[in-house]
C-alpha cells in the first residue's frame, strides 16, 4: 500500500485562538481505515480540514501522492474531487431543497452531463440506501438519513478518499452501527476511509490504523491494539480503554497464560475464556453458516429459503443486503460485526444467514477460515442458491479454497 | 415541524399533477376574479377551489379552515372600513356617533364592499390552491422554463433551504429561553427577544461561513444543482383546467351587472 496522504511537521493556529495543531506529522495509506482519536478541542477537526485543503497550516506541509499541496482555485477543486468531506452536521453540508438536487450538486459542479449526473445521483443513493427519497425535502429527513443523504452527496462525485468528521455522533447506536456498515462497506469497495471520533467501542474493531491526538499534537499512530492499551496514554487524551481491551489486560494482569492476541469482538474473547479452562473452544455440534449473496439470487429465492426455516438468524451486511433484506420484510437480527456474531451462533450449534454482496462474500469465507485456523472450530459456509453464486465466489475469492468445509 | 403549508403541499393528492398546470388554474382565477365585477363569480371561485382543496388534494378541513381564517378576518375588518366610509345610493342605515358625525351604509357601498369581500375569498382560495397543492421546488423547475436569471434562481433555493434551518434554530433559542423563564413578564420578553434575534444573528453569519466552506468542499464552480423533471402535463387535465377557466369567465360576464341594490344611477 503506497502513502496517499502525508502531513509533514504542521502547525495551525486559528485567528484570535490557540493553536490548534503542534508540529502534525501523519501518513495515511491508499486503502486504509483511520480513525483519528482524542477529546473534543484535541484538534482532529482541525487536522481533517487540511487533508483536502479546507485550511492551509501556518507551517509545514500537507501532500496528497507525495505531491505539495498547491493552495490555488483549480488545484483543489481536483484534490477535493478525490478527498470527499462529510462534515459532522449533516445541516451544514445539505444545500438544495430536495435531496436529488443536493446529491447532484457535485457531479453538476464536475460538469458531468445530465445522463452522468442521473446515473452518478442514483448509484449513490443506492448505496447509501435512500433510493426512492429523491423528491424528499432534507428538512423531513431524519438524523440518520439527513447523515446518509450527506454522504450520498460526497459518494456522488466518486472520490478515492472519504473523510468523515465524527460520523456517528449524534446517532442512535443503530444509526452508528449502520454507518459504521456502510463505512465498511465503502472500503471494501477500494475507498481510503479516514473518520474523526471519540467513541472508542465502535472504532476499536473498525479501524486498522488509530491516530491518538490531544492538546493539538499525535500521541501515538499505530494499530488500535497498540493504541487502545496503553492506559495512561488515553487518560491523557480524556479517553477510555474499549471494554474488550479493558478485560484483556485485567486477563493479562491476573496472570492468564497464553492469552495471544488481543480480542477484537465478544467471539474473540469467548474463545480465549474457553481456550484458558477448558483448552479448545466447546462446541458438542456446531452449526453453520448459510451464506447468500443478493447480487446473485434472484427474486423470491430468499422468501423460499426463509420458508424451509432453517436458521434462527438472520445478518446482512451492506446496504445492497439490507435493502434486499426490507423488500422481503425480512426481520434482521445482526446488522454490524454480523460474521463473528454469526460464528458464535455456529458454536452454540445454530444456523444462522449471512446476506452480503460483492467483495464482501469474500471476507466471511475469510473470517471463517481464520477463525477455525485459530480455534480449531470449522463452521461450514453452505451457499444458498450454488450454480448461480459459486460464479461469484470464484470472482471474490482468489487464493481462498471455495466450498464448504466440514467440521472437524 | 407539523403543519407547515410545505409540508402538506408535499403529500397533497395532487403532488402528481404538471406544477404548471396547477399555477396556470390558481393564476387564472386569481386574475379572474379581481378583474369580476359581480361578486358571483369570485363566490363561485372560492367554493370549487375549497372543494377542490379539500377532496382532491386531500387537505385537512380544520387545517383549511383555520388557514383561510387569517386572511378573511383582515378582510373582514377593511369590509366594514368600506361599509361606512363608500358613499352612493340610498342611505340604509345611520349610525349617529355624535350630533355632527355620523356613519351611513348605503345601497352603494353595501354593494361595493360585498364584491371587496369576494374577491378577496376567491383570491385566496386560488392562492392557498397553489401553496397547498405545489411545492416551492417545483416552482422553481417552473421559475427555470420561464427564464429567471439563473443566479436569482440559485439564491432562492438556498434561501429557502436555510429557511428550515433558521425556523429550527430560532425555536431552539426560543425554548432554551422560555425554559429559564425569559418570557416572564414583559420587560423579560423585550429583553428576551433582542437576546433572540441577537444570537440568530450570530448563527446566521457562522451558518453562511459554513455554507461556503461546504460548497467548496463539493467543488463548487458556479454551479448549482439541476433541477428535477416535473411531472408531465397531461392533455385530459389540460382541458379540464380551461373548461373551467372559461366556465368562470362566462360566470363573469352574465353577472356582471348583479349587485344586491339596483345600482344608483
Amino acid at each position: 500500500m503506497s502513502v496517499l496522504i502525508e502531513t509533514k511537521d504542521i502547525s495551525y493556529r486559528y485567528p484570535n485562538g490557540p493553536l490548534a495543531l503542534r508540529n502534525v506529522s501523519v501518513s495515511i495509506k491508499e486503502g486504509a481505515r483511520i480513525a483519528i482519536a482524542g477529546q473534543n478541542g484535541a484538534g482532529k477537526s482541525t487536522l481533517l480540514q487540511m487533508l483536502n485543503g479546507m485550511l492551509r497550516p501556518d507551517s509545514g506541509e500537507v501532500l496528497f501522492e507525495g505531491k505539495e499541496l498547491a493552495y490555488e482555485r483549480k488545484k483543489l477543486r481536483e484534490l477535493r474531487r478525490r478527498v470527499g468531506f462529510v462534515f459532522q452536521n449533516p445541516d451544514v453540508q445539505i444545500l438544495a431543497p430536495t435531496v436529488y438536487q443536493d446529491v447532484a450538486f457535485g457531479p453538476v459542479n464536475l460538469g458531468y452531463s445530465d445522463s452522468e449526473v442521473r446515473t452518478a445521483v442514483s448509484e449513490a443513493l443506492h448505496y447509501v440506501g435512500l433510493s426512492g427519497y429523491e423528491r424528499r425535502p432534507p428538512h423531513n429527513l431524519s438524523g440518520g438519513e439527513k447523515k446518509r443523504a450527506a454522504i450520498a452527496g460526497v459518494l456522488a462525485m466518486d472520490p478515492d478518499v472519504l473523510v468523515f468528521d465524527e460520523p456517528t455522533s449524534s446517532l442512535d447506536p443503530a444509526g452508528a452501527e449502520e454507518i459504521m456498515d456502510l463505512l465498511d462497506e465503502m472500503h471494501e469497495n477500494g475507498k481510503t476511509i479516514i473518520i474523526s471520533t471519540h467513541d472508542v467501542e465502535l472504532v476499536y474493531p473498525w479501524a486498522d490504523t488509530v491516530i491518538l491526538m490531544g492538546d493539538g499534537s499525535v500521541l501515538k499512530q499505530g494499530t488500535p491494539e497498540e493504541v487502545f492499551i496503553n492506559d495512561k496514554q488515553l487518560r491523557f487524551a480524556k479517553l477510555r480503554m474499549p471494554a474488550l481491551l479493558e478485560i484483556y489486560s485485567g486477563l493479562v494482569a491476573r496472570g492468564m497464560q497464553g492469552a495471544g492476541a488481543p480480542p477484537k469482538s465478544a467471539l474473540d474473547l469467548i474463545h480465549l475464556l474457553e481456550r484458558d479452562r477448558h483448552g479448545e473452544m466447546q462446541c458438542d455440534r456446531c452449526g453453520s453458516i448459510y451464506l447468500a449473496d443478493v447480487g446473485a439470487i434472484s427474486e423470491g429465492d430468499l422468501s423460499e429459503f426463509m420458508h424451509k426455516d432453517l436458521v434462527s438468524s438472520v445478518g446482512a451486511m451492506g446496504s445492497k443486503a439490507k435493502f434486499l433484506a426490507e423488500k422481503e420484510s425480512l426481520e434482521l437480527d445482526f446488522t454490524y460485526g454480523v460474521i463473528d456474531k454469526c460464528i458464535l451462533k455456529a458454536m452454540n450449534g445454530r444456523d444462522s444467514l449471512i446476506l452480503t454482496s460483492g467483495g464482501m462474500v469474500s471476507r466471511v469465507h475469510e473470517r471463517v477460515q481464520a477463525f477455525g485456523e485459530e480455534s480449531g472450530r470449522h463452521v461450514g459456509i453452505i451457499s444458498c442458491c450454488p450454480e448461480k453464486s459459486s460464479q461469484a465466489v470464484e470472482r471474490g475469492l482468489e487464493g481462498v479454497e471455495s466450498g464448504v468445509w466440514e467440521d472437524s | 415541524m407539523q403543519g407547515f403549508l410545505e409540508e402538506i403541499a408535499e403529500t397533497n393528492g395532487l403532488r402528481d399533477q404538471s406544477p404548471s398546470l396547477k399555477l396556470l388554474l390558481g393564476l387564472g382565477c386569481m386574475i379572474l376574479c379581481v378583474s369580476s365585477s359581480g361578486p358571483l363569480a369570485p363566490l363561485f371561485v372560492a367554493f370549487t377551489m375549497s372543494l377542490v382543496i379539500i377532496f382532491m388534494a386531500r387537505v385537512p378541513v380544520w387545517y383549511y379552515l383555520r388557514l383561510l381564517l387569517i386572511p378573511l378576518t383582515f378582510a373582514l375588518t377593511s369590509t366594514v372600513v368600506i361599509l361606512f366610509l363608500t358613499g352612493g345610493g340610498e342611505v340604509i342605515w345611520v349610525l349617529d356617533l355624535s350630533e355632527q358625525v355620523s356613519l351611513s351604509v348605503t345601497t352603494e357601498s353595501l354593494n361595493q364592499s360585498i364584491l371587496v369581500l369576494a374577491r378577496v375569498a376567491g383570491g385566496m382560495c386560488s392562492l392557498f390552491f397553489i401553496s397547498l397543492t405545489t411545492p416551492v421546488t417545483e416552482i422553481f423547475s417552473l421559475m427555470r422554463l420561464a427564464k429567471f436569471p439563473q443566479e436569482f434562481i440559485d439564491l432562492s433555493m438556498l434561501m429557502y433551504r436555510f429557511i428550515f434551518v433558521f425556523i429550527e434554530e430560532a425555536g431552539m433559542i426560543y425554548r432554551s429561553q422560555t425554559m429559564r423563564l425569559g418570557y416572564g413578564s414583559f420587560m423579560e420578553s423585550v429583553r428576551s427577544s433582542g437576546m433572540l434575534a441577537g444570537a440568530l444573528f450570530l448563527r446566521t453569519w457562522e451558518s453562511g461561513e459554513n455554507l461556503i466552506l461546504a460548497m467548496d468542499a463539493r467543488c463548487y464552480d458556479g454551479r448549482f444543482a439541476l433541477l428535477e423533471d416535473t411531472p408531465t402535463l397531461s392533455v385530459k387535465s389540460l382541458i379540464l383546467v380551461i373548461s373551467y377557466l372559461v366556465l368562470v369567465l362566462v360566470i363573469a360576464c352574465l353577472t356582471r351587472n348583479m349587485t344586491i341594490f339596483e345600482a344608483a344611477i
